[in-house]
């Protein structure tokens, strides 16, 4: 997040995108119902009338994958209106120009021919946006989850650099990260583009710095992602480290997936519990869960905390840090003979400008937000306040592209899909703690009450739903939560695999999968 | 007429101020009760979680949320009624469905029986008739009334009555050749003090919501009139409706408020049909709405009915119960006169204190101070019941003395008995007996008997009254009414309740005074609101005056 | 600009006979805390509106008739207060007499809730278990709601309306309120039905706010009468990107409950269901306590350290040798710790030179 989770009382006008944070960020959402309290005003797109929407002073029902539609449609308001800031954008960006000129034919009209929202509904959120004080954009995997991912993330920054809705208290671009160390895994370089501390890889500079650090000669050359070392599983990729992910079942593509683990020469899982993906390892590694383990983790808005271990570990389970060190040593690495996570984390900050002002003892109370540049450094809870990371914010010239798959008559129905308020993931947590079942102990398809009758559906009964990758049995649920034609369904449930379903396309910057938007048919059973 | 749907409902409210009383009954009245699905509706449309809206309407006695529950007889079980056979009459009607209510403020009538929209009044089943809210008696005295001076001429009630009494013609002077300015000031000048019960000077009071910071100001009427014993201001709505709304209007003026409302309690549907009738006829002469009397002036008025909450008369929980919140009382500071309706300056006055607004425009605030006897200005209605001779509202000098009131104005009590005990200002200022029924009728005096005179009921209770009974339904009362908000009432009129009707406490003299005693002064200090701080002068004056009957009670 | 005459100069009163400084806007309450002054609370919680319900924290103000509520009051220059003398003490007593009355008991579990010990503990400073002023008792304990998280057990309420305003003003949800009035008030859902039929999403603020144990974590109290010692250890919520603060409980080695931090920097207090209640998979019987090493039969079976750590490595190594150091790929979590992550990225790196390394936020 660009501003830190106590601004979202302050925005007196929220725009929220592609994020159902009530139920995946039920405490950051607190913050937007505490803002409309106290009289501010939401806007939320989203395909689903989702309780976020219950609350918004504005809905706009937007059909799965129009996103970009959406958000130039209110750029060429916002530009028509004169809600332009123009000082921001002279003195704190460039491109704006060409990017006015770019958003004169995408009207209102235009949007709504695509995202199904009225034009008048389009031109209030974006005359209610451009005109706030304090205007807060907030969006989860909504918009990233898309062929056009990054395009959406360009859109919502281009909209916030016209405005100057960013760098200042109560404003941003804020994506919610979902899970609870997924900002840290990034931060300590767990991505095939950047060393730690998001130091390019491509960077010569910083390869020979990690190079010598680490006593071996680095690629200064991006990796594959792990979509691509999926792809490549049996070729080019034969052995996998998987530390704490459930890939078959949180991946697209489960059946694809399947095989490309089974394809490997070795495949070792470190977990807690024995997930499906674990059932296909060589060698299964038992891991120290939260609760018994100490270590450092980052939230969404990059403040930097302290994990405590409470309780001893179960049998013999070990430390991540410590399973993949010994791993390392048996190979012959240098450089892993650790004694805590406090050596670990303390090199961390030694190698990352954005910690070098942190150690294991200055993060005890979990103040900072990085980046903290230097020891006497504060942290920094507000990005961007007075420049952007390289110079000026750039505009982005972009166009709006249909989804990878679109309905048609085989498959004339839009499926989405999600996370629920009380499962997390794959339930390997959820799922084993007494109590959640009671709420939620089976998956369910929601569909529009109409849909259900008009498809021949019965409400608690079963479908077959199917695309053009696999066949699922789900069980229907009538709700006018879902939109007539779009329906839904959560990932958490291993007997309603919807992964075997999704998959459609990649984002060709982040091979992010498309997992939000997929074209499916909808049987009786 | 078809019957409207939800949908119906509340689009035709949901823009309108204070919307959800009226959408309540709206559905109450359709439906003869409050069903889950209209709540369900309600909550929807105006927006109001439904957790919260079911809670506050269980909190009124008269929303009912059985079917047929709104036409089921209610009959007043209140501490007059209760003296009359008011048990008798709800055992009688059972059978129909009937349930007790608190004091319907009609003690000077046979009992009253609310059926829906009618009230009855009776003292048998058989007997019961509908009629007409009975015009204060001849004025007895030899001084000059002021809020009743016209009220007996013939059609005061409706706005050619009025004006032909010199009705309008306060407002019409003040808006045409004064100011805002000059209207408070006259008020100032008249002493005229509330007569809801707290006595603030009415002049300063609208002079602060003049001098408040707000987007809009308001006027609310404050014709709650839940406490037993009185009965004054559904004689001045009903018989001088035009005198309330002229009162209003001046108030909205001095203020520079645009809207007013009447909350009026529920027990009172006729009063409620009048005054809407007045307010038709006063608006369509130009009275009310946009540019009065071509003044550049603007005001409307609603009026909202409440639904059997003697709290929400405390102008805190009146505001919330408006407002469609919970009717808890709020907090003080800060004040209704800066944040009232909806956190804007507001005015909340009682209906007495602005219906003699409009003669103190007319004669001038010299008359009005003049009225008083002594130090004392203006004039006091009081609700006089119980064991007396002529029950009825008396406008009172204030200084006048209690037992000049009580014997040559209304007869003293009936059958040669003699007068035991009296309360003050309802129940709330607890009893007066003894040497003290020589106090004068106004607030120092009766305040130094440790009482107050408040909204200006006086029950009567003769000899042959049970004392600690009387107390013991006056706790009733209160702990039945207490919102729930602060413990020392919440708890504390229950326990007190208890002690009266001998269902706990110790059984020592010693033990039991003290326990009362420590429960008293605990409640007086520390209540949140009036009504707590109020309760325990019943306990206290029962101690003070009958000691020996107190001793007998504990002692069996 | 109207300029408020009181800005710019500072504003004081006098505390207990000691002047003191505020802030416009701060309640006596407010002030009193900040100087270290203790006054007694029932229905306050800093994170909500003051209420002014209980009215132990009344004070004496100079020039007022009665005592006045010091956290609903604000400080005004020149206010003169005592927090306490013998009157005032006399009326806390008296009020917390009066709350045991009408309470089922005064003891409960700590386990109950985070504020449950409240009452109990004023009780006992004050020595208010006198057994004065019996009677009835207020609050009916729901039997019939079968969820598995809250207990409700009104018997012990006290009308503090905390859990009410916690879950409208904190967790905006609103799905509880008050129902009847005065001794009978009760609270309750939407037309008094079970808390899975409201809109509650067991969040548990409303347990942990409770200052009689009324509300009560029951999954935490199935540990009661466990021994030992209750102890508290500060860490992270697991599951998502918000990063919530909480208090582990835990009894000898067992992870029995979970309590926010109401001082923690992300979360104020909050939680929501899943960082409340899906605490126990930790203890599960299913979790994985031995390496599993996959033998000749296709079947994985249990195995030491060192063989499975050596056939993991081995496993690498042949990659390498075999296929070159391309042929190696790690996917990091983004569940774990920063230091797994740290280990994995340099495993690789370090290891085989590429940058074939990747965490899971893509799914
Ligand atoms: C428990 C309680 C009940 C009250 N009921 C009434 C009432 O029914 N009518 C009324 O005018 N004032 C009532 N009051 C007084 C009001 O709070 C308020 O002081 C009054 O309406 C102000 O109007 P006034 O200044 O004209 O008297 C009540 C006060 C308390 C504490
Ligand atoms: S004194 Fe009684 S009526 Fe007034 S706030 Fe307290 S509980 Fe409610
Ligand atoms: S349940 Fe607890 S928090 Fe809620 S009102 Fe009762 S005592 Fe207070
Ligand atoms: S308690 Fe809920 S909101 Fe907070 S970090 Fe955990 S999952 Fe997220
Ligand atoms: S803390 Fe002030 S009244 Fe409860």
């Amino acid at each position: 997040m660009s501003n830190p989770l106590i601004d979202m009382e302050k925005p007196d006008v929220i725009f929220c995108i592609g994020t159902n944070m009530t139920e995946c960020h039920p405490v950051a959402a607190t913050g937007l119902k505490k803002a409309i309290a106290h009289g501010s005003r939401m806007i939320v797109a989203d395909p689903r009338k989702i309780p976020l929407a219950r609350l918004a002073q504005l809905y706009l029902p937007i059909r799965v994958g129009s996103d970009v539609a959406l958000l130039l449609g209110m750029a060429h308001v916002i530009a028509r209106e004169g809600l332009v800031d123009r000082q921001f954008m002279d003195s704190r960006t460039s491109g704006g120009d060409e990017f006015i000129e770019h958003v004169k034919p995408f009207t209102p009209e235009w949007a709504a021919e695509i995202t199904g929202v009225p034009a008048k509904d389009i031109e209030t959120a974006a005359i209610w946006y451009g005109s706030a004080e304090q205007g807060a954009i907030y969006y989860t995997l909504g918009i990233t989850e898309h062929i056009c991912g990054v395009d959406n993330v360009q859109s919502l920054c281009n909209l916030a650099l016209m405005t100057g809705n960013i760098g200042r208290e109560g404003t941003g671009v804020n994506p919610m990260r979902g899970q609870n160390n997924i900002q840290g895994a990034g931060d300590c370089g767990a991505v095939p583009s950047h060393f730690p501390g998001f130091q390019s890889c491509a960077e010569p500079e910083n390869a020979r710095k990690f190079s010598e650090a680490y006593g071996t000669e680095i690629d200064a050359e991006k990796g594959i992602t792990k979509v691509t070392a999926l792809n490549q599983c049996g070729d080019q990729i034969r052995a996998l480290l998987i530390d704490g992910e459930n890939t078959v079942v949180s991946d697209p593509e489960r059946e694809h997936c399947e095989h490309a683990l089974k394809s490997l020469d070795h495949l070792v899982v470190i977990d807690i519990f024995l997930t499906e993906t674990g059932e296909l390892a060589d060698v299964v590694l038992p891991a120290t869960s939260w609760g018994e383990t100490d270590g450092v983790c980052a939230n969404t808005e990059r403040r930097v905390q302290r994990l405590r271990a409470a309780v001893p570990p179960a049998g013999q389970a070990k430390p991540d840090w410590w399973i993949v060190s010994q791993i390392a040593q048996r190979i012959g690495t240098p450089g892993f003979e650790y004694e805590s996570a406090k050596d670990i984390f303390n090199e961390l900050c030694g190698l990352s400008p954005i910690y070098a002002g942190l150690d294991w003892d200055r993060i005890d109370q979990g103040e900072y937000q990085w980046p903290v540049p230097d020891k006497d450094h504060p942290g920094t809870p507000i990005l961007h306040v007075r420049e952007f990371k390289n110079g000026r914010g750039l505009f982005k010239i972009l166009g709006y592209r249909d989804p990878a798959e679109v309905i048609d008559d085989d498959f004339p129905v839009w499926l989405t899909t999600g996370r629920r308020l009380q499962s997390y993931h794959t339930r390997t947590q959820t799922g084993r703690s007494q109590g959640i079942d009671y709420l939620l102990s089976e998956e369910l398809l929601e569909v529009h009450p109409h849909d259900v009758a008009s498809w021949g559906l019965v409400d608690g009964g079963q479908c077959h739903l199917s695309s053009r990758r696999g066949k699922i049995m789900a069980k229907i649920k009538a709700t006018d939560q879902s939109p007539r034609g779009t329906v839904f369904c959560s990932f958490s449930f291993n007997d309603t695999p919807v992964n075997i379903l999704t998959g459609s396309g990649y984002d060709p910057v982040t091979e992010t999968a498309e997992l939000k938007v997929c074209a499916v048919r909808v049987e009786p059973a | 007429m078809a019957l409207l749907s939800n949908s119906d409902i509340i689009e035709h409210w949901k823009s309108a101020a204070a919307p959800l009383l009226p959408v309540l009954h709206a559905f109450h009245d359709r439906d003869g009760h409050l069903s889950e699905d209209a709540l369900r509706a309600v909550s929807d449309g105006l927006g109001i979680p439904i957790a919260e809206l079911f809670g506050s309407v269980t909190f009124y006695h008269h929303f009912a949320r059985e079917a047929g529950g709104r036409d089921a007889p209610r009959v007043c079980t209140g501490n007059i009624c209760a003296l009359r056979g008011a048990h008798e009459l709800l055992d009688a009607l059972r059978s129909e469905g009937a349930t007790p209510m608190p004091c319907a403020g009609r003690c000077d009538q046979p009992i009253p029986v609310l059926r829906g929209d009618k009230v009855f009044v009776g003292l048998t089943a058989d007997s019961l008739a509908h009629g007409p809210t009975p015009l204060p008696p001849r004025y007895p005295g030899d001084g000059e009334e002021c809020v009743f001076s016209a009220i007996r001429e013939p059609g005061r009630a409706t706005l050619p009555g009025y004006r032909n009494s010199g009705g309008y013609e306060g407002l019409e002077k003040l808006i045409k050749s004064g100011s805002p300015g000059e209207t408070i000031e006259l008020v100032n000048e008249s002493k005229l003090a509330g007569r809801g019960g707290a006595g603030f000077p009415t002049g300063r009071k609208w002079q602060a919501v003049a001098d408040a910071e707000g987007e809009s100001k308001f006027i609310v009427c404050n014709a709650d009139e839940g406490e037993p014993g009185c009965f004054k201001d559904r004689a001045i709505m009903d018989h001088d409706p035009h005198a309330v709304l002229e009162g209003m209007i001046i108030a909205g003026y001095a203020c520079g408020a645009g809207q007013g409302f009447i909350y009026l309690r529920y027990e009172y549907p006729e009063t409620f049909a009048g005054l809407e009738r007045a307010i038709a006829d006063a608006d369509a002469a130009g009275l009310l709405g946009e540019n009065i009397l071509g003044s550049g002036f603007s005001f409307r008025i609603d009026v909202r009915r409440g639904a059997g909450a003697y709290i929400c008369g405390e102008e805190g929980s009146l505001l919330n119960s408006l407002e469609g919140k919970h009717p808890f009382p709020r907090n003080r500071p800060p004040f209704p006169v800066t944040h009232g309706y909806n956190q804007q300056p507001t005015a909340v006055n009682n209906v007495e204190t602005l219906a003699s607004v409009p003669h103190i425009a007319r004669r001038g605030a010299a008359w009005y101070c003049a009225l008083g006897i002594g130090d004392q200005a203006g004039t006091k209605l009081i609700s006089l019941s119980g064991d007396i001779e002529r029950p009825g509202n008396y406008e009172v000098p204030l200084g006048l003395p209690l037992q000049t009131l009580l014997n040559d104005w209304a007869g003293g009590a009936p059958h040669g008995r003699e007068i035991q005990a009296v309360t003050m200002a309802g129940l709330s200022g607890g009893f007066l007996a003894g040497a003290d029924l020589n106090v004068t009728l106004d607030e120092p005096s009766i305040r130094s008997c440790g009482s107050f005179l408040g909204a200006g009921g006086v029950i009567v209770f003769d000899d042959s009254r049970d004392m600690v009974k009387a107390a013991r339904d006056a706790m009733e009362f209160f702990a039945h009414e207490s919102c729930g908000k602060c413990f020392p009432c919440r708890i504390g009129t229950q326990r007190l309740t208890e002690r009266l009707a001998g269902e706990a406490g110790p059984a020592s003299l010693a033990d039991w005074k003290t326990e009362v005693e420590d429960i008293g002064s605990t409640m007086r200090a520390t209540s949140a609101c009036g009504l707590g701080v109020a309760a325990p002068m019943i306990t206290d004056s029962l101690m003070k005056y009958f000691p020996d009957k107190v001793e007998k009670h504990v002692q069996t | 600009m109207i300029v408020d005459a009181t800005q710019g100069r500072a504003l004081r009163m006098t505390l207990d006979g000691e002047e003191v400084r505020f802030s416009d806007g701060e309640t006596i309450y407010e002030v009193a805390t900040r100087q270290h002054t203790p006054i007694p609370t029932l229905c306050y919680d800093p994170r909500l509106e003051p209420f002014g319900g209980c009215r132990m924290c009344v004070v004496e103000v100079e020039g007022a008739r009665t005592p006045v509520a010091s956290c609903t009051t604000p400080a005004t220059a020149g206010m003169v207060v005592r927090t306490k003398n013998v009157a005032l003490e006399k009326h806390r007593k008296t009020l917390l007499e009066l709350v045991v009355s009408e309470n089922r008991e005064v003891d409960v579990d700590p386990l109950r809730g985070y504020a449950s010990q409240e009452v109990a503990t004023l009780v006992d400073e004050y020595g208010a278990r006198t057994g004065r002023f019996q009677g009835q008792r207020s609050g009916t304990s729901n039997e019939t709601d079968d969820n598995p998280f809250i207990k409700r057990d009104y018997d012990l309420c006290i009308s503090c309306y905390r859990c009410v305003r916690v879950c409208a003003e904190q967790e905006g949800d609103h799905a509880i309120a008050v129902m009847n009035r005065g001794f009978q008030t009760q609270i309750t859902t939407e037309f008094n039905g079970r808390l899975k039929d409201s809109a509650c999403t067991f969040c548990g603020q409303c347990v942990q706010t409770c200052p009689t144990g009324a509300l009560g974590d029951i999954k935490a109290m199935r540990a009661e009468p466990l021994p030992g010692e209750l102890k508290k250890t500060r860490t992270i919520c697991p599951y998502c990107g918000v990063g919530c603060s909480v208090d582990l409980l835990t009894k000898g080695e067992r992870l029995v409950g979970v309590q926010p931090a109401m001082d923690g920097p992300a979360n104020k207090g909050a939680l929501c269901i899943k960082g409340q209640f899906a605490f126990d998979f930790v203890h599960h019987e299913e979790r994985l306590k031995t390496p599993l090493v996959r033998g000749d039969d296709g079947e994985l079976h249990e195995a030491s350290w060192d063989e499975a750590l050596d056939r993991a490595a081995d496993g690498f190594r042949r990659a390498r040798e075999e296929h070159g150091r391309y042929s190696i790929y790690g996917v990091a979590s983004g569940r774990a710790p920063h230091e797994a992550a740290y280990t994995m990225q340099k495993f690789i790196r370090a290891g085989f030179g590429t940058n074939y390394i990747d965490n899971c936020s893509r799914a």
